[in-house]
């Protein structure tokens, strides 16, 4: 009994020690650790990927502007930092800048529990508003719910990224197909492909890339009002509404016709774009991310991009942002090092490498694919058509939508019951939030 | 005698401490958690039984826990049942008809599958059971079963059924080199006597092997029962825990709610439960095994 009770205390004081919260400095934090000898960078972009070169070309230009500050650069794994950055940055182990994951769920969330410094005084006086559209300011703001859209400035992006369309040119050479300008011309193309039994679309069902099909297909019925009632809860969301009845049912038909095989239920999203890459499917609906490393792996075959017919809305947002800690030791570092990934140098090799730059002079990108890929996302950021992804709006949304739109291709669900599925969590999310 | 024995207290403080910091206090603060509404950050919100009240209500709890049902059939009962008769066959045909080495190399190539880090084997079974390229699926077409193909881990009537198939070859190494380590310490003299009276083999295995190997069938079976309910790392890199849920085990469905959703009041109670079931199972299996030796 003595035992237990110590225990208890003893679980009691730890308990107590690993709840304390350390209170928010709202003091000027500009020249905060400016004179701190190290920074500690995270980031989980591949070393060859448009990020990853930009982003060391950027710690080299840090190194260059502040001798004698020693740059402690850790490669982390995605998945790594999405599922304990929460518990990290509540720890001393917290980096002074790092990369994340952006939106309600990820960001939203770690800004709502105080564990992110408030960026918004830098966002001005450093110029960065005037680098970034509106719409990609989006995803740097958060209220004090942790919601995207509007309040302090939390994060800032320095790249974009949106769901196109890729497709095989030789495979459409091969039936005689030209590129669909509409919805209608693109559901005759993959008719086409289906009558010679190929099936049109490179899906990975254990992923993402579903999802994204689903929602590109709904936000053919919507507008912007749709999607911020969506992402920002402007409004309830009717899920049995014509938008996502719509984005179900066409999901479920293009399964039963043959466009999605009932086999990519399984399919991860690294399979479906090595099967790409392989020629195995003449389309494959994805985000830009993809764009770089199709550049360097296809060798077969010319491939080419276009918009998802038909659409003014896309999946789509800013990239992940660099996020500075509360606990960060360095935050004036961490501005300056921001500052540089803003810069033209760093944003032209950033477009010239594959990626969406935010803020390149559009001149400076000399290789014409990637000129062509940078154009189509201003062309859409313009026009306001970022829709955001269809997982942000709740924690744990990202699974539900995996698992729902796997019923979709392997029969199991309905669409409506598949639409019932996605309403509860979304729903339960707002009720928490007092919405 | 007690006051004898006192001094060699001494010895006992590093693992109680460390049984305390790793074990009981983590335990404590979990259980406490699970009557709180918690993100993980900040001042956890007491709920009360809340968190319980919603679990039992949640249909995804009870099918990871249906599945787990399935798993422990596949990680316990079958690799023991299997294992009992790999060793016999090993030890007592095996190793006197070809020699131990044979044995050996065959008791190794079963422990394998326990050496290989569960991620690696996780990826190797993949590609294995990939419904376009899978080496399953080409094979059953080579030999023209072409319509016994399917996709293994992509199809919610196929995937749990998969799982188990990866699990039992997974464990079935781990009841091999146990009862194997087991008969080496029967008497071979028992062996000989029943030889000489006739027996045949099956009746020298369960009359002698059977019997003999006891104590270790129950560790085996513990262990593996354990370890069924605990599963965790397979299913995360085969299907984390899809399609639409139908391969979601506890372990992986209080980790979503930990690190995915940041509810971690409501992880903390699928946990407890867990834990609750693992000790409940673990006391029935020793008071079994304590019966049994009493007996014996």
């Amino acid at each position: 009994m003595l035992r237990s009770r110590s225990g208890l205390a003893a679980g009691a004081l730890l308990l107590a020690a690993t709840l304390g919260l350390t209170a928010c400095s709202s003091d000027d934090t500009s020249t905060e650790g400016a004179d701190a000898k190290s920074l500690t960078l995270w980031h989980y972009e591949g070393p060859n990927s448009a990020m990853g070169i930009a982003w060391n070309k950027a710690i080299e230009l840090f190194k260059a502007s502040h001798p004698g500050v020693e740059v402690k650069f850790e490669e982390k794994g995605f998945e790594q930092i999405q599922q304990n950055a929460q518990m990290i940055l509540n720890s001393d182990s917290a980096p002074d800048i790092l990369e994340y994951n952006k939106g309600n769920a990820t960001a939203g969330l770690l800004s709502k529990q105080g564990l992110l410094t408030d960026l918004s005084d830098e966002f001005t006086k450093r110029g960065w508003d005037k680098k970034l559209s509106s719409s990609l300011q989006t995803t740097a703001k958060y209220d004090e719910d942790g919601i995207m859209g509007n309040g302090k400035v939390f994060g800032v992006p320095n790249y974009g990224e949106f769901v196109t369309v890729y497709y095989n040119k030789k495979m459409f050479d091969q039936y005689k197909l030209a590129v669909p300008t509409s919805f209608d011309e693109f559901t005759k193309v993959m008719d086409t492909f289906v009558q010679n039994k190929v099936t049109p679309l490179a899906v990975g069902g254990a992923e993402y890339p579903a999802q994204q099909i689903f929602y590109e297909l709904a936000l053919s019925k919507s507008d912007r009002a749709f999607v911020n009632d969506y992402q920002l809860y402007t409004n309830k969301v009717d899920f049995k509404g014509p938008q996502f009845t719509y984005g179900a049912q066409t999901f479920a038909d293009w399964v039963s016709k043959g466009y999605i095989s009932k086999d990519s239920a399984g399919i991860k999203a690294e399979d479906m774009g090595v099967s790409f890459t392989q020629g195995k499917f003449p389309i494959l609906i994805s985000g830009s991310w993809w764009y770089g490393r199709f550049a360097s792996e296809i060798k077969d075959f010319e491939w080419g991009t276009f918009l998802f017919p038909g659409n003014t809305l896309h999946p789509g947002s800013s990239g992940n942002l660099w996020v500075v800690p509360e606990k960060s030791k360095a935050k004036a570092l961490a501005y300056d090092f921001i500052d540089i990934t803003m810069q033209p140098e760093v944003q032209a090799l950033l477009g010239n490498s594959g990626g969406v730059p935010v803020a390149a002079d559009p001149a400076a990108i000399t290789d014409p694919k990637n000129k062509e890929l940078v154009e189509t996302f201003n062309k859409i950021s313009t026009a306001d058509g970022l829709a955001f992804y269809p997982d942000w709006p709740a924690p744990g949304y990202y699974d539900v939508l995996v698992a729902g739109t796997q019923g979709l291709i392997n029969g199991s669900k309905t669409p409506d019951a598949f639409l019932d599925e996605i309403a509860k969590p979304y729903n339960e999310n707002l009720s928490d939030l007092g919405k | 005698m007690a006051g004898r024995n006192r001094g060699y207290a001494l010895y006992l403080i590093p693992g109680v401490l460390a049984s305390l910091l790793v074990i009981v206090v983590p335990l404590v603060m979990t259980v406490y958690v699970s009557f709180t509404k918690w993100t993980g950050v900040g001042d956890p919100r007491w709920v009360g039984f809340d968190n319980y009240t919603r679990l039992f209500g949640d249909t995804l709890f009870w099918q990871s826990f249906g599945n787990i049902g399935l798993l422990v059939f596949a990680m316990a009962i079958i690799p023991t049942l299997l294992g009992l008769v790999l060793a016999a066959v090993l030890f007592d045909y095996v190793g006197k008809k070809f020699g131990d080495r044979w044995a050996g190399l065959f008791r190794s190539g079963y422990y394998l599958p326990q050496v290989i880090p569960v991620a690696v084997t996780g990826i190797i079974w993949s590609w294995i059971l990939h419904p376009s390229y899978g080496a399953l699926n080409r094979i059953l077409e080579a030999v023209g079963l072409g319509g016994l193909a399917k996709n293994w881990l992509g199809d919610p009537d196929y995937a749990l059924y998969s799982v188990m198939l990866v699990m039992i070859w997974f464990q079935i190494g781990y009841p091999v080199v146990m009862f194997m380590s087991g008969l080496s310490r029967i008497d071979p003299s028992l062996y000989e006597a029943a030889d000489l009276d006739g027996a045949t083999w099956w009746q020298r295995f369960r009359k002698i092997t059977v019997h003999m190997i006891r104590p270790e069938f129950y560790v085996v079976l513990i262990t593996t029962t354990i370890a069924a309910l605990k599963i965790f790392g397979q299913v995360f890199v085969l299907t984390k825990g899809g399609p639409s849920n139908s391969t979601l085990v506890p372990s992986y469905f209080a980790y979503k709610n930990f690190f995915e959703k940041a509810q971690v009041g409501y992880g903390s109670a699928i946990s407890t439960v867990l834990t609750v079931l693992i000790v409940a199972l673990a006391f029935l299996f020793l008071r079994l095994q304590h019966r049994s030796e009493e007996l014996r």
